[in-house]
Protein backbone atom coordinates (compact mmCIF):
# COMPACT_ATOMS: atom_id res chain seq x y z
CA UNK A 1 0.00 0.00 0.00
CA UNK A 2 1.47 3.48 -0.77
CA UNK A 3 1.79 6.05 1.95
CA UNK A 4 -0.58 8.01 0.60
CA UNK A 5 -3.16 6.10 1.05
CA UNK A 6 -2.11 4.30 4.12
CA UNK A 7 -2.50 8.06 5.44
CA UNK A 8 -5.94 8.29 3.85
CA UNK A 9 -7.19 5.15 5.04
CA UNK A 10 -5.99 5.70 9.02
CA UNK A 11 -8.05 9.45 8.07
CA UNK A 12 -10.99 7.10 7.26
CA UNK A 13 -10.54 4.93 10.22
CA UNK A 14 -10.21 8.17 12.26
CA UNK A 15 -13.51 10.22 11.05
CA UNK A 16 -15.45 6.71 11.64
CA UNK A 17 -14.59 6.09 14.77
CA UNK A 18 -14.86 9.67 15.78
CA UNK A 19 -18.45 9.64 14.05
CA UNK A 20 -18.93 6.21 16.12
CA UNK A 21 -17.69 7.50 19.83
CA UNK A 22 -19.31 11.04 19.66
CA UNK A 23 -23.18 11.00 21.64
CA UNK A 24 -25.68 11.90 19.86
CA UNK A 25 -26.82 15.11 22.04
CA UNK A 26 -30.14 15.30 24.01
CA UNK A 27 -31.90 17.86 24.52
CA UNK A 28 -35.25 17.91 26.97
CA UNK A 29 -38.34 19.21 26.07
CA UNK A 30 -41.33 19.00 28.94
CA UNK A 31 -45.42 19.71 27.74
CA UNK A 32 -47.47 21.00 30.92
CA UNK A 33 -50.81 22.36 30.88
CA UNK A 34 -50.27 22.93 26.59
CA UNK A 35 -47.06 24.79 26.81
CA UNK A 36 -43.87 23.27 25.74
CA UNK A 37 -40.70 24.30 28.85
CA UNK A 38 -38.35 25.26 27.48
CA UNK A 39 -40.12 27.46 24.57
CA UNK A 40 -36.97 28.33 22.97
CA UNK A 41 -35.01 25.33 23.03
CA UNK A 42 -31.32 26.08 21.96
CA UNK A 43 -29.54 23.29 20.23
CA UNK A 44 -26.14 23.16 18.60
CA UNK A 45 -26.11 23.61 14.85
CA UNK A 46 -24.94 20.95 12.26
CA UNK A 47 -24.89 18.31 14.92
CA UNK A 48 -27.77 15.61 14.63
CA UNK A 49 -29.52 16.35 18.08
CA UNK A 50 -31.95 14.12 20.07
CA UNK A 51 -35.18 15.48 21.53
CA UNK A 52 -36.39 13.83 24.66
CA UNK A 53 -40.19 15.11 24.58
CA UNK A 54 -41.92 14.02 28.02
CA UNK A 55 -46.05 15.05 28.47
CA UNK A 56 -46.75 16.12 31.47
CA UNK A 57 -50.51 16.26 30.56
CA UNK A 58 -52.86 13.88 30.58
CA UNK A 59 -53.98 14.21 27.06
CA UNK A 60 -52.06 13.94 24.09
CA UNK A 61 -50.41 16.15 21.80
CA UNK A 62 -48.71 15.80 18.68
CA UNK A 63 -44.73 17.31 18.38
CA UNK A 64 -45.02 18.73 15.02
CA UNK A 65 -42.57 20.84 12.73
CA UNK A 66 -42.91 22.41 9.08
CA UNK A 67 -39.41 23.79 9.27
CA UNK A 68 -37.81 20.69 11.13
CA UNK A 69 -40.18 18.10 9.34
CA UNK A 70 -41.32 16.40 12.07
CA UNK A 71 -44.61 15.09 13.62
CA UNK A 72 -45.13 12.60 15.82
CA UNK A 73 -47.90 11.77 18.29
CA UNK A 74 -46.89 12.28 21.95
CA UNK A 75 -50.09 10.10 24.58
CA UNK A 76 -50.94 12.09 28.14
CA UNK A 77 -48.15 10.75 30.51
CA UNK A 78 -45.50 9.57 28.41
CA UNK A 79 -42.38 10.79 26.83
CA UNK A 80 -41.20 10.30 23.03
CA UNK A 81 -37.80 10.44 21.00
CA UNK A 82 -37.58 12.69 18.14
CA UNK A 83 -33.84 12.99 16.31
CA UNK A 84 -33.42 16.31 14.06
CA UNK A 85 -30.73 17.81 12.74
CA UNK A 86 -28.49 18.33 11.31
CA UNK A 87 -29.23 22.19 11.49
CA UNK A 88 -27.93 25.18 9.78
CA UNK A 89 -27.96 28.34 12.75
CA UNK A 90 -31.23 29.48 12.53
CA UNK A 91 -34.86 29.38 14.17
CA UNK A 92 -36.86 26.66 13.73
CA UNK A 93 -40.22 26.96 14.98
CA UNK A 94 -42.46 23.58 16.63
CA UNK A 95 -45.94 23.32 17.53
CA UNK A 96 -48.29 20.78 19.48
CA UNK A 97 -50.36 20.27 17.19
CA UNK A 98 -53.54 19.31 19.36
CA UNK A 99 -53.52 22.85 21.29
CA UNK A 100 -51.73 25.16 18.57
CA UNK A 101 -53.37 27.90 19.97
CA UNK A 102 -50.53 27.75 23.19
CA UNK A 103 -48.03 24.94 22.45
CA UNK A 104 -45.81 26.75 20.04
CA UNK A 105 -41.65 26.67 20.72
CA UNK A 106 -38.83 27.38 18.21
CA UNK A 107 -35.41 25.69 17.86
CA UNK A 108 -32.45 27.96 18.08
CA UNK A 109 -29.24 25.98 16.12
CA UNK A 110 -26.57 27.85 17.21
CA UNK B 1 -60.60 24.04 19.95
CA UNK B 2 -63.05 24.49 17.14
CA UNK B 3 -60.52 26.11 14.78
CA UNK B 4 -57.56 23.43 15.97
CA UNK B 5 -60.07 20.31 15.43
CA UNK B 6 -61.38 21.76 12.03
CA UNK B 7 -57.65 22.05 10.74
CA UNK B 8 -56.51 18.85 12.00
CA UNK B 9 -59.35 16.98 10.86
CA UNK B 10 -59.01 18.65 7.05
CA UNK B 11 -55.05 18.19 6.92
CA UNK B 12 -55.58 14.49 7.89
CA UNK B 13 -58.94 14.09 5.65
CA UNK B 14 -57.46 16.14 2.68
CA UNK B 15 -55.03 13.50 1.67
CA UNK B 16 -56.79 10.64 2.15
CA UNK B 17 -59.85 12.46 0.30
CA UNK B 18 -57.79 13.10 -2.83
CA UNK B 19 -56.60 9.50 -2.93
CA UNK B 20 -60.01 7.67 -2.18
CA UNK B 21 -61.74 10.41 -4.73
CA UNK B 22 -58.73 9.28 -7.08
CA UNK B 23 -59.34 5.41 -6.71
CA UNK B 24 -63.16 5.17 -6.97
CA UNK B 25 -62.46 7.24 -10.54
CA UNK B 26 -60.93 3.97 -11.17
CA UNK B 27 -63.11 1.82 -9.67
CA UNK B 28 -66.08 3.87 -12.18
CA UNK B 29 -63.97 2.96 -15.19
CA UNK B 30 -63.90 -0.32 -14.14
CA UNK B 31 -67.54 -0.96 -12.98
CA UNK B 32 -66.33 -1.89 -9.61
CA UNK B 33 -68.77 -0.16 -7.92
CA UNK B 34 -68.92 1.58 -4.89
CA UNK B 35 -69.40 -1.50 -2.30
CA UNK B 36 -65.77 -2.35 -2.15
CA UNK B 37 -65.33 1.04 -0.81
CA UNK B 38 -67.70 0.85 2.22
CA UNK B 39 -66.12 -2.58 3.16
CA UNK B 40 -62.68 -0.74 2.86
CA UNK B 41 -63.45 2.14 5.50
CA UNK B 42 -65.05 0.00 8.22
CA UNK B 43 -61.98 -2.25 7.64
CA UNK B 44 -59.87 0.60 7.98
CA UNK B 45 -62.09 2.65 11.16
CA UNK B 46 -62.05 -0.63 13.03
CA UNK B 47 -57.96 -1.01 12.39
CA UNK B 48 -57.51 2.96 13.42
CA UNK B 49 -59.51 2.24 16.87
CA UNK B 50 -57.22 -0.82 17.43
CA UNK B 51 -53.95 1.30 16.48
CA UNK B 52 -54.97 4.01 18.67
CA UNK B 53 -56.06 1.83 21.54
CA UNK B 54 -52.46 0.17 20.74
CA UNK B 55 -50.42 3.15 20.26
CA UNK B 56 -48.74 3.56 23.57
CA UNK B 57 -47.27 0.14 23.44
CA UNK B 58 -46.30 0.66 19.58
CA UNK B 59 -44.70 3.62 20.78
CA UNK B 60 -42.19 1.79 22.75
CA UNK B 61 -41.29 -0.49 20.10
CA UNK B 62 -37.78 -0.21 18.67
CA UNK B 63 -36.14 2.05 20.97
CA UNK B 64 -39.38 4.73 21.20
CA UNK B 65 -39.45 4.48 17.60
CA UNK B 66 -42.03 2.31 16.89
CA UNK B 67 -44.80 5.09 15.58
CA UNK B 68 -42.68 6.01 13.15
CA UNK B 69 -41.15 2.39 11.70
CA UNK B 70 -45.16 1.21 11.74
CA UNK B 71 -46.81 4.43 9.99
CA UNK B 72 -43.41 4.55 7.30
CA UNK B 73 -44.32 0.56 7.03
CA UNK B 74 -47.78 1.14 5.95
CA UNK B 75 -47.12 4.03 3.60
CA UNK B 76 -44.41 2.38 1.64
CA UNK B 77 -47.04 -0.69 2.10
CA UNK B 78 -50.03 2.30 0.23
CA UNK B 79 -46.84 2.97 -2.32
CA UNK B 80 -46.64 -0.75 -3.27
CA UNK B 81 -50.53 -0.80 -3.64
CA UNK B 82 -50.43 1.62 -5.85
CA UNK B 83 -47.94 0.68 -7.96
CA UNK B 84 -49.87 -2.53 -8.34
CA UNK B 85 -53.03 -0.83 -9.40
CA UNK B 86 -50.70 1.20 -11.78
CA UNK B 87 -49.56 -2.04 -13.58
CA UNK B 88 -53.33 -3.67 -13.14
CA UNK B 89 -55.09 -0.72 -14.78
CA UNK B 90 -52.77 -0.59 -17.61
CA UNK B 91 -52.16 -4.39 -18.63
CA UNK B 92 -54.35 -6.74 -17.46
CA UNK B 93 -57.88 -7.87 -19.12
CA UNK B 94 -61.10 -7.30 -17.64
CA UNK B 95 -61.46 -10.72 -16.35
CA UNK B 96 -58.61 -9.54 -13.72
CA UNK B 97 -61.00 -7.04 -11.93
CA UNK B 98 -60.86 -8.70 -9.12
CA UNK B 99 -57.50 -8.03 -8.18
CA UNK B 100 -58.02 -4.29 -8.96
CA UNK B 101 -60.61 -4.46 -6.28
CA UNK B 102 -58.61 -6.18 -3.93
CA UNK B 103 -55.72 -3.76 -4.24
CA UNK B 104 -58.02 -0.45 -3.99
CA UNK B 105 -59.25 -1.87 -0.84
CA UNK B 106 -55.84 -2.53 0.77
CA UNK B 107 -55.10 1.19 -0.07
CA UNK B 108 -58.38 2.44 1.40
CA UNK B 109 -57.40 0.79 4.47
CA UNK B 110 -54.09 1.35 4.73
CA UNK B 111 -54.77 5.09 4.22
CA UNK B 112 -57.26 5.12 6.83
CA UNK B 113 -55.72 3.49 9.46
CA UNK B 114 -52.93 5.99 9.32
CA UNK B 115 -54.92 8.66 9.40
CA UNK B 116 -57.79 7.61 11.50
CA UNK B 117 -55.33 6.43 14.28
CA UNK B 118 -54.34 9.98 14.95
CA UNK B 119 -57.84 11.16 15.00
CA UNK B 120 -58.88 8.73 17.16
CA UNK B 121 -55.99 9.69 19.27
CA UNK B 122 -56.85 13.55 19.25
CA UNK B 123 -60.74 13.03 20.64
CA UNK B 124 -59.66 10.53 23.09
CA UNK B 125 -57.64 13.14 24.94
CA UNK B 126 -60.91 15.34 25.68
CA UNK B 127 -63.66 11.91 26.58
CA UNK B 128 -63.77 13.21 30.23
CA UNK B 129 -64.14 16.66 29.26
CA UNK B 130 -68.17 16.42 27.16
CA UNK B 131 -68.33 20.52 26.84
CA UNK B 132 -64.70 20.45 24.78
CA UNK B 133 -65.78 17.25 23.50
CA UNK B 134 -68.58 18.50 21.74
CA UNK B 135 -66.88 21.32 20.38
CA UNK B 136 -64.43 19.44 18.97
CA UNK B 137 -66.47 17.09 17.22
CA UNK B 138 -68.84 19.47 15.69
CA UNK B 139 -64.90 21.17 14.58
CA UNK B 140 -63.68 17.68 13.38
CA UNK B 141 -67.48 17.23 11.56
CA UNK B 142 -66.25 20.75 9.45
CA UNK B 143 -62.91 19.84 8.56
CA UNK B 144 -64.13 16.40 7.54
CA UNK B 145 -66.88 18.11 5.09
CA UNK B 146 -64.42 20.48 3.69
CA UNK B 147 -61.94 17.26 3.33
CA UNK B 148 -64.75 15.02 1.35
CA UNK B 149 -65.96 18.12 -0.29
CA UNK B 150 -61.99 18.00 -1.89
CA UNK B 151 -62.17 14.33 -2.61
CA UNK B 152 -65.81 14.97 -4.56
CA UNK B 153 -64.80 17.90 -6.83
CA UNK B 154 -61.68 16.34 -7.79
CA UNK B 155 -63.87 13.29 -8.39
CA UNK B 156 -66.40 15.13 -10.62
CA UNK B 157 -63.75 16.51 -12.25
CA UNK B 158 -61.58 13.19 -13.21
CA UNK B 159 -64.60 11.70 -14.18
CA UNK B 160 -66.07 14.31 -16.32
CA UNK B 161 -62.77 14.49 -18.74
CA UNK B 162 -62.36 12.73 -21.99
CA UNK B 163 -61.00 8.66 -21.23
CA UNK B 164 -57.86 9.49 -22.47
CA UNK B 165 -57.23 12.35 -20.45
CA UNK B 166 -58.79 10.77 -17.66
CA UNK B 167 -56.44 7.98 -18.04
CA UNK B 168 -53.60 9.96 -18.11
CA UNK B 169 -54.41 11.74 -14.93
CA UNK B 170 -55.26 8.87 -13.26
CA UNK B 171 -51.57 7.39 -13.86
CA UNK B 172 -49.73 10.86 -13.52
CA UNK B 173 -51.61 11.09 -9.95
CA UNK B 174 -51.26 7.43 -9.19
CA UNK B 175 -47.55 8.06 -9.54
CA UNK B 176 -47.06 11.23 -7.78
CA UNK B 177 -49.27 9.91 -4.95
CA UNK B 178 -47.43 6.80 -4.74
CA UNK B 179 -43.51 8.85 -4.72
CA UNK B 180 -45.25 10.97 -2.04
CA UNK B 181 -45.71 8.48 0.16
CA UNK B 182 -42.74 7.02 0.21
CA UNK B 183 -41.54 10.70 0.59
CA UNK B 184 -42.97 10.93 3.90
CA UNK B 185 -42.27 7.18 5.09
CA UNK B 186 -38.41 7.69 4.60
CA UNK B 187 -38.96 11.35 6.27
CA UNK B 188 -40.43 9.09 9.15
CA UNK B 189 -37.48 6.72 9.07
CA UNK B 190 -34.86 9.81 8.80
CA UNK B 191 -36.91 10.86 12.42
CA UNK B 192 -36.06 7.70 13.84
CA UNK B 193 -32.75 7.81 13.08
CA UNK B 194 -33.14 4.32 10.88
CA UNK B 195 -31.92 6.40 7.94
CA UNK B 196 -29.19 9.29 8.05
CA UNK B 197 -30.03 12.51 8.44
CA UNK B 198 -28.08 14.81 6.66
CA UNK B 199 -28.58 19.14 5.48
CA UNK B 200 -31.65 19.53 3.15
CA UNK B 201 -30.58 19.75 -0.69
CA UNK B 202 -32.62 22.54 -1.20
CA UNK B 203 -35.06 24.85 0.11
CA UNK B 204 -38.25 26.01 -1.65
CA UNK B 205 -39.93 27.34 0.95
CA UNK B 206 -39.91 31.02 0.32
CA UNK B 207 -41.31 29.86 -3.18
CA UNK B 208 -43.90 27.66 -1.84
CA UNK B 209 -44.37 27.66 2.14
CA UNK B 210 -45.70 23.91 3.34
CA UNK B 211 -47.82 26.13 5.81
CA UNK B 212 -49.75 28.05 2.55
CA UNK B 213 -52.91 26.51 1.34
CA UNK B 214 -51.38 25.63 -2.06
CA UNK B 215 -48.15 24.39 -0.04
CA UNK B 216 -51.01 21.77 2.28
CA UNK B 217 -52.96 20.46 -1.34
CA UNK B 218 -49.33 20.22 -2.82
CA UNK B 219 -48.43 17.96 0.34
CA UNK B 220 -51.46 16.03 -0.52
CA UNK B 221 -51.29 15.38 -4.43
CA UNK B 222 -47.19 14.58 -4.68
CA UNK B 223 -46.13 14.67 -0.68
CA UNK B 224 -44.63 18.29 -1.31
CA UNK B 225 -41.64 19.08 1.02
CA UNK B 226 -39.79 22.51 1.07
CA UNK B 227 -36.23 20.95 2.50
CA UNK B 228 -35.81 17.65 1.34
CA UNK B 229 -32.58 15.67 2.41
CA UNK B 230 -30.87 13.87 -0.11
CA UNK B 231 -32.16 10.65 0.89
CA UNK B 232 -35.30 11.44 0.85
CA UNK B 233 -35.00 13.47 -3.19
CA UNK B 234 -33.54 9.43 -3.63
CA UNK B 235 -35.82 7.58 -2.19
CA UNK B 236 -38.65 9.65 -3.76
CA UNK B 237 -37.46 9.77 -7.31
CA UNK B 238 -36.68 5.83 -7.56
CA UNK B 239 -40.19 5.36 -6.52
CA UNK B 240 -41.60 8.27 -8.98
CA UNK B 241 -39.53 6.94 -12.01
CA UNK B 242 -40.43 3.03 -11.16
CA UNK B 243 -43.88 3.14 -11.57
CA UNK B 244 -44.17 4.61 -15.58
CA UNK B 245 -40.51 2.24 -15.60
CA UNK B 246 -42.47 -1.06 -14.63
CA UNK B 247 -45.21 -0.80 -17.08
CA UNK B 248 -42.69 0.08 -19.63
CA UNK B 249 -40.92 -3.17 -18.42
CA UNK B 250 -44.15 -5.16 -18.22
CA UNK B 251 -45.20 -3.96 -21.88
CA UNK B 252 -42.26 -5.13 -23.07
CA UNK B 253 -42.23 -8.53 -22.17
CA UNK B 254 -45.58 -9.25 -23.58
CA UNK B 255 -48.13 -8.45 -20.57
CA UNK B 256 -50.05 -6.58 -23.03
CA UNK B 257 -53.31 -7.87 -22.66
CA UNK B 258 -55.08 -4.57 -22.01
CA UNK B 259 -58.88 -4.61 -23.20
CA UNK B 260 -60.93 -1.52 -23.85
CA UNK B 261 -63.42 -1.58 -20.72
Amino acid sequence: MKPRSRCGLVLLLCVMSSGLLAETPVVRIDIRDHLFYPAEVLVPANTKVKLLVTNLDPTPEEFESYELNREKVILGNSRAIIFIGPLAPGEYPFFGEFNMSTAQGTVIAK
Amino acid sequence: MLLDAVIIILRETLEAGVLVSLLLTIAHRFHLGARWLLFALATGLVGAGVYAASLATVSTWFDDVGQEVINAAMQYGIYLSLLAISLLISLVATAKRRYLGGFLMLTVVLAVVREGAEITVFFTGYLQNEDVLSRALTGGFVGLMLGLSAGALCYYVIVSLSPTMERRIQHVMLALMAAGMVGQATQLLIQADWLPSTMPLWDTGGWLSERSVAGEIAYAIFGYEATPTPVEVGFYSVALALIPLSVLLCRHFGFNARQEV
